[in-house]
């Protein structure tokens, strides 16, 4: 279980820090085309939409790693401090349940893509593989979380600015 | 239950609630709280196709709109970094010495200026009240003081652009992120404004040094970079240069270019790290904003917002009634959950009513973003007295009491800029 949440979290880093730099040089480069040339690269939104697809979606698993999700807090004294332990079952066994229904879901999504051969407009490629990284995140996210519901220990710990501040 | 509920509305609706209640009792994520209850409400006041949140959720991710979140971001937290704190204090320290209660004046400057360029308030805390909170009271400025500016000042990140709440609105209600950011440089003027005022008159008797012209120059050499960043943004902005997108672009090669050879505080080893610390957040921001996109366009077929407007034009028929109503509501949602979830689900719903009360929807946007950020000020969940009873190692109620006259502050604010839209709209096309 530890080798397969390290594993993850290579491939979850390195895909996302790749997309990332791919998104700012695209979108940056629009920029400076525009300024030496006098037009933009029009390509260059939706090539970066997809980039950002790649990092927001698998930083789904980045921040499931370090327990960053955005979570509601104020009631979490409102049951007594003994149920701990099981709570935290609780809620990783119900973030494992969602992300792995979601990504079924998204994944029937993918397949009628594929079959009605949906493309690009601007890109006149196939929309199914980037559509694709919704299913394939949400269900790496949901085996970190079915591990963490199986051994807690291997949870991270919460910080306390998860948020968009 | 199942078929019961799909067929009645109302004990439909009453289910909705007790299902998110016990989700948060269970202590889930928003993602899980925002999903099922989507799921739930696809499922029982729709046409019970789940798989259309899915079909949702992509269209919402599929808009270049979005982009400018990830690249804002990266941009605030290559820039906070390095020592980019020291130097902004040092710049800001160097200019206000002579003047009474000078110190008070550089930490609240500082903590503007800083919020400008990392775009968060709690890392403006951290950054600029871990250097000056033992500065302040080695000064001999009180403690309660100490504590109540830096927690307050910290927050001005909230509504000095570039904004990501302001931007999460913007994209919640379909308004102009331009316009936000051009109508956020108002308000958080008139709260540094506030805040400054107060500074000087608690610690008038206050004096550090005279002024030092080679200390001053040298320290807005270092010190220069960094504020030339939100002067680029909004420049290029207000003057029709660059979308919001492109600026933000402009804004992470610019950051990266100032730290890695300007500063020299940056290698790629520390982008690898920085890239990883924004992704953590979007990661736990972009898949709740497209799930919460997927929920505002089923309400919007459902037509919830117009009925709501309905519901509440026969209650409340008084534009200032409506508007002190918000107002008190959204405090009130401030002090319990954070400022990102609640311009998700409730900035699609507020925003019609506010229109129909004849409210500019950027005003709104404001208005919405400065009530929330007083929530992080407030018990028992406001971030930055959090965040704070950590990094100064004090009692939680200590710093409440020490935050108290910067909430009046703040609530004075808040209510100038509600009733006085000029403040935020005057440069707004």
């Amino acid at each position: 279980m530890k080798l397969t949440l390290r594993y993850l979290d290579i491939f979850e880093r390195n895909v996302t820090f790749l997309a990332f730099v791919a998104l700012v040089i695209v979108m940056f480069s629009d920029v400076a085309f525009r300024e030496i040339t006098g037009t933009g690269l029009h390509w260059s939104r939706q090539v970066g939409v997809y980039a950002n697809l790649f990092v927001v979606m698998f930083g789904l698993g980045v921040a499931s790693s370090e327990a960053a999700h955005l979570r509601p807090k104020f009631a979490d004294n409102w049951l007594p401090e003994s149920f701990e332990p099981i709570l935290n079952r609780i809620q990783e066994g119900l973030m494992f349940l969602f992300c792995f229904v979601f990504s079924v879901i998204a994944f029937q999504v993918v397949t009628e893509t594929f079959r009605d051969d949906v493309q690009s407009i601007v890109l006149r490629i196939a929309v199914w593989p980037f559509q694709m990284i919704i299913p394939a995140a949400f269900f790496l996210t949901s085996i970190r979380h079915l591990i963490y519901t199986i051994n807690p220990n291997f949870r991270p710990g919460e910080g306390v600015d998860s948020g968009t501040e | 239950m199942s078929i019961q509920a799909q067929n009645n509305p109302m004990v439909s609706a009453l289910f909705l609630p007790i299902i998110i209640l016990v989700l948060f009792v269970l202590r889930q994520n928003l993602i899980v709280i925002l999903g099922i209850s989507t799921a739930y409400a696809y499922w029982a006041f729709g046409d019970g196709v789940i798989s259309n949140i899915v079909v949702d959720a992509w269209d919402a991710a599929n808009k270049d709109i979005l982009l400018s979140i990830p690249l804002f971001i990266l941009a605030g937290n290559i820039m906070s970094r390095g020592g980019m704190a020291s130097r902004l204090i040092d710049l800001m320290t160097s200019l206000t010495a002579p003047i009474p209660g000078g110190l008070a004046i550089a930490t609240i400057m500082s903590c503007a200026a800083f919020a400008a360029v990392s775009g968060s308030g709690t890392v403006t805390l951290l950054a600029i009240g871990t250097l000056m909170y033992p500065a302040l009271i080695k000064a001999g400025y009180p403690k309660n003081f100490a504590l109540g500016a830096l927690c307050a000042a910290g927050t001005l990140g909230i509504v000095v652009p570039p904004s990501i709440p302001l931007i999460l609105y913007g994209i919640m209600t379909q308004t102009s992120i331009g316009d936000l950011f051009i109508a956020g440089i108002g308000p958080a003027i008139l709260l540094t404004s506030l805040m400054l005022t107060y500074a000087v008159a608690q610690n008038f008797s206050h004096r550090e040094s005279s002024w030092n012209l080679s200390y001053i120059s040298k320290s807005l050499r270092k010190g220069i970079w960094a504020l030339l960043m939100p002067l680029i943004i909004l420049g290029g902005i207000y003057s029709g240069y660059f979308t919001a997108t492109e600026s933000a672009a402009v804004a992470v090669v610019y950051a990266f270019i100032v730290e890695s050879m300007i500063h020299k505080e940056m290698n790629l080893d520390d982008l690898r790290d920085v890239i990883r610390e924004t992704t953590k957040l979007l990661g736990s921001l972009f898949p709740v904003l497209m799930i919460a996109l997927s929920l505002n366009v089923f309400l919007t077929y459902e037509e919830v917002p117009q009925n709501l407007v309905a519901w509440m034009s026969d209650k409340i028929d008084n534009p200032v009634t409506a508007l002190l109503s918000i107002n008190l509501f959204l405090i009130l949602i401030g002090c319990l959950i954070d400022i990102g979830s609640a311009i998700l689900i409730l900035a699609p719903m507020l925003m019609p009513i506010a229109t129909s009360h004849g409210i500019d929807p950027t005003h709104f946007g404001i208005i919405m973003v400065m009530n929330l950020e007083i929530g992080y000020l407030t018990p028992p969940l406001g971030l930055n007295l959090i965040v704070a009873m950590g990094v100064f190692k004090e009692k939680f109620w200590t710093i409440c009491k020490a935050t108290i006259p910067f909430l009046i502050i703040m609530l004075m604010g808040l209510m100038t800029v509600s009733f006085v839209p000029e403040i935020a709209l005057f440069m707004v096309d």
